[in-house]
């Protein structure tokens, strides 16, 4: 508890303390409070472009992984819990593996000269710039994130009783009514869980937007990390990192408020 | 599920399964193939790139620093998450629910923020980012928590009747520990280890921060070799990482049954 | 063997006081139950007494050792554990031998005594299952052989049958009682099941909000309950509401709104006071009844005349609802054999030493109470 406190409540309390002082050149910062560093945040339009940005990617990644993840999620929730236990080990397989790793994996296939592009060529459709811009970033972040939504959406349902199905059918529902009118509401909170989790994961994603996005495509970490590192501008760079907390918090906590209210009666 | 729904389906499933697996058989596949670049049909298979890993000094010192590193990390994280949890589950009363979310908290926040913070705050402190003290306390911090997980999630099902039947036996507190609670929980302890030693290995954000002279993890030293190349070493050197992590799961599935984890609760 | 003593002692979490000023004496090798609804503190006080909680105030001895600050493991005591608490990861063997290797016995010895507390629960030839290998019954069994082994001076058992099947239950009761009596341990036996405290104990303290409400044997609870709600936790009570009007020496005359009861009280009852009566539903006579529905004295007898309502045939007994006049609903037990159909005019006699005065404060329960 005393190490949480020292190596994580105050460095973070530091961080925003920091966010207040005043920029300098010959040392980090002056002991001098000032709002300029937020002020500077906030008026510029090309942070804001950047934050929009990130958002973006983050909502679109949260999206197609909880499109792509449901019916794996309802496979495996449905299956018998042997086959159950293996295509868990598969989903969880990708989050032993490191992220720069499976970054690699992703430049090898989709380079200029990668196999998804001799596939295209092959195919005659020809190659397709796939890497070192936001098509990249995409397919980059719903890989590494998708085993998140997989495994909340796959909880949730597997405390879904396959008998409601079967009520729900004798009770003359069609397949497809059955499960908007039992299955997807009972698995709100699983999805709900895991597009957080995606969207706070995709939001602080700094492997993939350098590695796929090739500095072309500038994301808000990547924008404070560059502000710290190599501009040693700390304050700015804390209150960057600060701003960017707060609309994440605030984005969060607005959706949690909706989810709660569909949820109703459920969780 | 009627008609083509039969067959669409799994067709579908498999699909998501090859794509989430996809990067890592190629990455493995680069690694041995003889060709700069990865072709269909391969073009041969070859250990050259090993070969040049092997002999990349700074791949070498990156390797052997990231070892050491998780190792220090995993003994640290363990212990100290096994008294986390050994305390909330235990003995915490009031303020059980806020410790609990207190010490899984480090898994919440942005790594690559926690990062930054602790980067300024180490040097505003006067402790800087050589040496690697500041980059281990980076990595038990987000370690910590798996093995507080884990613990906990045996810890609970163990009612504390268990040990007082031990200390109403003769046991002092001491001996019950030795050998009561610590032969229940050591599933969840050596998993949670597990987890702490490979999260370590792959930690990236923090150690990009806070990576000093000389101390360069090999996930860092990959990144910024990808940064202006990408021949096969890079291969080699993931396939490696990936045994590694890969060896760290299959020795404590041999030792202690992973699967014995969770078994007990059938 | 050591008498337990437990004085004054006091227990509060917080702003909630678990145990009140409890005080109770258990003589060597006596059995006492705890008997009282859940939240009452009779496991609290037990866990004081095993040394699992510290009393707030108070003290608690084990004969003359005054044992209030003492460590569990240094107490000595052999403890059943409602869930038994054995331990997962070893036999049991291991198990029961635990508690002789931390009284450092030497090897053999603990070989020798361990077979031989198997052989007399009855687990020989188990020794070498794991705990979750064996059967509900069994793992009770161990449990008690685990605490028995190393001769404790004091046998806490708490609520150790909670978790078997009813038929099981009946079986243990008998057994725990003789395994207490042979190994002459003074024992405290927690639980909520009444009939299992009336069959078990040699004496009962019925405990409710963390006080000691009444202390006395099976026989003396359950016919003289010090109050309405220690009747109605105890079997089944007809509690009716009356006034005093005379005590003499505890045959006491009681004036309801149906009539004049003659029943048996306290000397502390004195006119004019506001009571209850409890009459155990076996406690009547029934017979074919005539005549308006009322109540009346006839002598040491009080007689009621009224109507069945209901009846339910419970094999050995049948059990009767009986509606007398003015809203009187009385639950009857009698014999099966003759049984009344609903409908049928009966009569009731009850005597007046089966007819027990307690104080009149009302009681919430299905103790039919008017």
């Amino acid at each position: 508890m005393v190490m949480l406190f020292f190596f994580f409540v105050l460095p973070y309390a530091n961080m925003l303390y920091i966010s207040f002082l005043t920029r300098a050149y010959d040392e980090p910062y002056y002991h001098v409070a000032t709002l300029a560093n937020y002020a500077n945040v906030l008026s510029d339009g090309f942070n804001w472009e950047i934050i929009g940005l990130t958002f973006w990617f983050a909502i679109v990644t949260a999206a197609a992984t909880l499109a792509l993840s449901y019916p794996v999620a309802y496979f495996m929730a449905r299956s018998s819990s042997k086959r159950k236990g293996i295509l868990l080990a598969l989903v969880l397989a990708p989050l032993l593996v490191g992220v720069v790793v499976r970054s690699y994996g992703w430049m090898i296939l989709l380079s200029d000269t990668g196999l998804v592009n001799q596939f295209l060529n092959w195919m005659g459709i020809g190659a397709r710039k796939l890497m070192y811009n936001q098509t990249g970033v995409w397919i980059g972040l719903i890989h590494v994130y998708m085993p998140f939504m997989v495994i909340s959406l796959m909880n949730a349902l597997s405390d879904v009783d396959p008998e409601l199905e079967k009520a729900s059918r004798s009770l003359g529902a069609s397949a497809w009514t059955t499960f908007w009118r039992v299955v997807w509401p009972l698995s709100l909170p699983g999805v709900a869980a895991g597009t957080v989790l995606v969207f706070v994961l995709s939001v602080s994603a700094y492997v993939i937007p350098s590695l796929l996005g090739g500095y072309n495509v500038l994301t808000a970490p990547l924008l404070i990390v560059q502000a710290v590192m190599d501009l040693f501008n700390w304050p700015l760079g804390s209150a960057l990192a600060m701003v960017l907390f707060a609309v994440t918090v605030g984005t969060i906590t607005l959706f949690n408020r909706i989810m709660s209210r569909a949820m109703k009666g459920i969780a | 599920m009627a008609g083509p729904g039969r067959l669409l389906f799994p067709a579908f499933v498999t699909l998501m399964f090859a794509f989430l697996l996809a990067p890592i058989v190629i990455v493995v596949l680069a690694a041995f193939n003889s060709g700069e670049y990865l072709t269909f049909p391969p073009e041969g298979f070859s250990l050259r790139w090993f070969e040049n890993f092997f002999q990349n000094r700074p791949f070498m010192r990156a390797l052997g620093f990231s070892l050491r590193l998780a190792l220090w990390v995993t003994f640290v994280a363990t212990v100290l998450g096994t008294l986390a949890s050994l305390f909330v589950v235990r003995h915490a009363r009031r303020l059980r629910d806020f410790l609990r979310v207190l010490f899984v908290a480090p898994l919440a926040f942005p790594s690559i923020l926690t990062g930054i913070a602790l980067l300024i705050y180490f040097y505003a402190i006067g402790v800087g980012t050589s040496g690697g003290f500041a980059l281990g306390v980076g990595h038990v911090l987000v370690c910590t928590p798996f093995v507080f997980i884990s613990v906990t999630s045996v810890l609970v099902r163990f009612d504390s009747s268990i040990e007082e039947a031990s200390r109403s036996l003769g046991a002092g507190p001491f001996t019950t520990f030795r050998r009561i609670t610590l032969p229940m929980i050591k599933g969840g302890v050596v998993s949670g280890a597990v987890l702490a030693f490979i999260t370590s290995f792959d930690q990236f954000p923090i150690s990009l921060l806070l990576s000093g002279i000389g101390t360069t993890t090999l996930p860092v030293q990959l990144f910024d070799y990808l940064r202006f190349s990408f021949d096969p070493t890079a291969a080699a050197a993931s396939t490696v990482s990936v045994a590694i992590t890969v060896l760290a799961v299959i020795l404590t599935e041999r030792f202690v049954g992973l699967g014995s984890v969770y078994g007990e609760k059938r | 063997m050591a008498s337990i003593h437990i004085e004054e002692v006091t227990k509060r979490f917080g702003a909630i006081t678990a145990v009140d000023r409890m005080r109770l004496d258990l003589q060597e090798g006596e059995l006492i139950a705890f008997l009282g609804p859940s939240g009452c503190g009779k496991t609290t006080t037990l866990r004081m007494v095993a040394g699992f909680e510290r009393p707030t105030a108070g003290a608690i001895r084990f004969g003359e050792q005054d044992v209030t600050n003492l460590a569990p493991e240094r107490r000595n005591v052999g403890m059943v554990f409602q869930n038994y608490a054995l331990f997962p990861h070893m036999t049991v063997t291991q198990n029961v031998a635990y508690g002789l290797q931390m009284r450092a016995v030497d090897a053999s010895e603990v070989t020798r005594r361990v077979e031989a507390m198997l052989a007399k629960v009855q687990l020989n030839g188990l020794g070498d299952r794991y705990t979750r290998q064996i059967s509900g019954g069994q793992q009770q069994r161990t449990a008690l052989a685990r605490a028995l082994v190393i001769n404790p001076s004091v046998l806490l058992l708490d609520e150790p049958l909670a978790n078997l099947d009813a038929k099981l239950r009946e079986e243990m009761r008998f057994y725990i009682r003789e395994l207490q009596r042979e190994f002459g341990i003074t024992t405290i036996y927690v639980t909520h099941d009444q009939s299992e405290a009336l069959v078990l104990a040699d004496r009962i303290a019925v405990m409710m909000d963390g006080e000691l409400h009444q202390l006395g044997a099976p026989k003396e609870i359950y016919e003289r309950p010090a109050s309405a709600r220690v009747a109605d936790f105890i079997g089944l009570a007809n509690l009716i509401a009356g006034q005093v009007t005379s005590n003499r020496d505890g045959a006491v005359t009681i004036a309801s709104q149906w009539g004049e009861i003659a029943a048996r009280g306290g000397s502390e009852l004195g006119a004019g006071k506001d009571v209850l009566v409890c009459v155990r539903p076996e406690a009547f006579t029934m017979s074919e009844g005539s005549g308006a529905p009322g109540l009346r004295r006839e002598g040491d007898f009080t007689v009621v005349t009224g109507q069945v309502r209901e009846l339910a045939y419970l094999g050995s007994i049948v059990d009767y609802q009986v509606e007398a006049a003015g809203g009187l609903s009385l639950r009857v037990q009698a014999v099966a054999g003759e049984e009344f159909p609903p409908g049928s005019p009966v009569e009731l006699r009850f005597p007046a030493h089966k007819t027990w005065v307690v104080g009149s404060k009302p009681v919430s329960g299905n103790g039919p109470s008017v």
